[in-house]
């Protein structure tokens, strides 16, 4: 595995009644701001991930997050996405409450034949029940490739001299839908997630049209 | 709200401090991404054949025996190819052609590919370049073209004077799953499996949108070639533009139909030549045998020093074969 360079962390907190993708809310104790995260598992390839989040001092319930994700491979920070955002409880009826989530992305990928910068969004939604020592939750999302800025490799433009470098735009979109569960004990969270993805148009899919994640919060 | 505005000031920032002055473009601009069709490039050299325009060219005198270059894919071209055009050098007439929807030509939408419709297309091809009735056509297929070789003289055993298959990945879809698992191992933590699988967040496209699943093609295809890689293969070999959809097409075609182009091919008596190369190991003489025995008469060839991509890369072993072969037929 692969050494990691700390850029963001994320992900979680409310008080009493409220939850995220990643933690279990009602397992959230008095005081707690701050909730750490690590993954690893199946997002466009395999992955590991970081993040933090922090509760903002607002009227809704509402927690800002950065992450950092990268595949397997043994070049290093030439493929990763990070994102920064917020997600808010907007809806809640007992132990039953649904989240929004907005994102901002901002990811590289790169091989022999081209390099790509691509800024994006991510929106998702997730409803579930949520009790103090574990949960169930049902999500979907979209995620937006905006802008791509594409550049070619030497080798690239030598086999085609007139393909073009520059900004693409729009370049691409998918829906994932899934479910995600998790259980709490004391100051920690142990997770999982997995659905499906698939491409905005409804009739194509990724080439591995899944996700799956595990993951470990610790809250303080 | 206020963390909103200050991600999409910082979002817009950031493009247009990395943007400069650049253009932009779509990725459905034809040329963009990658090279345009015949359709789209009058310039390119094409026949228009059994309702579709093929980018083709042809070397030496038409009235020479006809070799047929049937590339690799589905969906390839037949750029890392065209050596085989020394055969022309001796007194054979050597024509090339993308298939459709493959390479230059013309592409159609996914429901039109059928396997039919490649044979159709062949037989175009041949009855276009050909100048005599009695002239003699011979067929060098390599990986997908081979199969394809296959199942033509499968369906039409009096029509081709002689095949030359280079590492045929199966005559059947039995066949295409075992050197498909054979050839292409999946390491999830590596660095060509996840190159392969991380750009299906930055391009999509629609089923038929061929700009963007090709050029998406034309990025993964280091795949083939990484370190390590089970056929062999040396590097990366020069093509202009894969096909996606044809592929996908024919992929489905064989998933959910399945095809043999076996049945027929114990009638075809003319002796044919196997060609395997010395470094796939999915491949090898086990493979080789395995589909010669299809055949009545046939003569395996090994070519040493390179892997699937032979024609490209040890050119000089695979013509002295390739030549002999085809001069003990004419």
């Amino acid at each position: 595995m692969k050494k990691i360079t700390i850029i963001s962390l994320v992900l979680l907190i409310f008080s009493k009644i409220s939850f995220s993708q990643q933690v279990n809310w009602r397992a959230f104790k008095e005081g707690q701001q701050h909730i750490i995260n690590v993954n690893m598992g199946i997002d466009y390839g395999t992955t590991f991930g970081l993040g933090y989040g922090y509760k903002l001092k607002t009227k809704i319930p509402l927690i800002a997050n950065i992450e950092y994700s990268f595949p397997g491979g043994k070049t290093m920070f030439d493929d990763f996405k990070t994102k920064f955002g917020g997600q808010a409880e907007v809806l809640k009826m007992g132990n039953f409450s649904t989240t929004l989530r907005v994102y901002g992305v901002f990811r590289r990928f790169e091989n022999e034949s081209a390099r790509f910068l691509n800024f994006g969004s991510e929106f998702s939604t997730a409803f579930g029940y949520y009790k103090p020592k574990w949960y169930v939750a049902g999500e979907i999302g979209f995620d937006k490739a905006i802008t791509t800025n594409v550049k070619h490799s030497q080798w690239a433009h030598e086999n085609n001299p007139d393909i073009q470098d520059g900004w693409y735009l729009p370049t691409g979109g998918n829906f994932s839908y899934g479910i995600q569960s998790g259980i709490s004990f004391n100051s920690n969270d142990l997770y999982m997630k997995l659905g499906k993805l698939i491409t905005q148009d409804f009739k194509t899919s990724p080439y591995l049209p899944y996700y799956l994640q595990v993951g470990y919060n610790r809250r303080f | 709200m206020k963390l909103k505005l200050n991600f999409m000031a910082l979002a817009l920032f950031g493009a247009a401090a990395i943007s400069g002055c650049k253009k932009e473009f779509s990725p459905s601009d034809p040329g963009a991404l990658v090279p345009k069709t015949v359709e789209q490039n009058a310039s390119l050299p094409s026949v228009a054949v059994n309702g579709t325009l093929l980018h083709a060219e042809a070397f030496g005198n038409p009235e020479n025996p006809m070799v047929v270059f049937l590339h690799g894919g589905p969906g390839g071209d037949y750029r890392n190819g065209l050596n085989v055009k020394q055969l022309a050098d001796d007194g054979y007439y050597v024509v090339f052609y993308d298939q459709r929807g493959s390479g230059l030509s013309k592409r159609h939408d996914k429901n039109s590919y059928s396997i039919q419709v490649m044979f159709d297309d062949l037989s175009a091809i041949i009855q276009h370049y050909r100048s005599s009735a009695n002239q003699k056509v011979f067929l060098f297929g390599h990986s997908w073209g081979a199969m394809l070789a296959a199942g033509y003289i499968n369906a039409y055993p009096t029509q081709i004077s002689g095949v030359i298959f280079a590492e045929p990945g199966g005559f059947t879809w039995a066949g295409v799953e075992e050197y498909g698992k054979r050839s292409r191992k999946l390491n999830l933590f590596g660095e060509a499996t996840n190159d392969a699988l991380y750009i299906d967040q930055f391009f999509t496209g629609k089923e038929n949108q061929h700009e963007h699943l090709d050029y998406k093609l034309n990025v993964t295809s280091s795949f083939t070639y990484a370190k390590g890689n089970a056929e062999g293969i040396e590097g990366p070999s020069p093509y202009w533009r894969n096909g996606a959809v044809v592929l996908n097409a024919l992929l489905d075609i064989g998933e959910k139909q399945g095809f043999d182009f076996t049945t027929h091919l114990d009638q075809y008596n003319t002796k044919v030549l196997f060609l395997y190369s010395e470094y796939n190991t999915a491949y090898g003489l086990e493979f080789a045998q395995q589909e010669a025995s299809h055949f009545p008469h046939s003569q395996i060839t090994k070519i040493n020093g390179t892997g699937h991509e032979m024609i490209y890369f040890k050119w000089v072993n695979v013509y002295p074969a390739a030549l002999n072969y085809l001069n003990s037929l004419r």
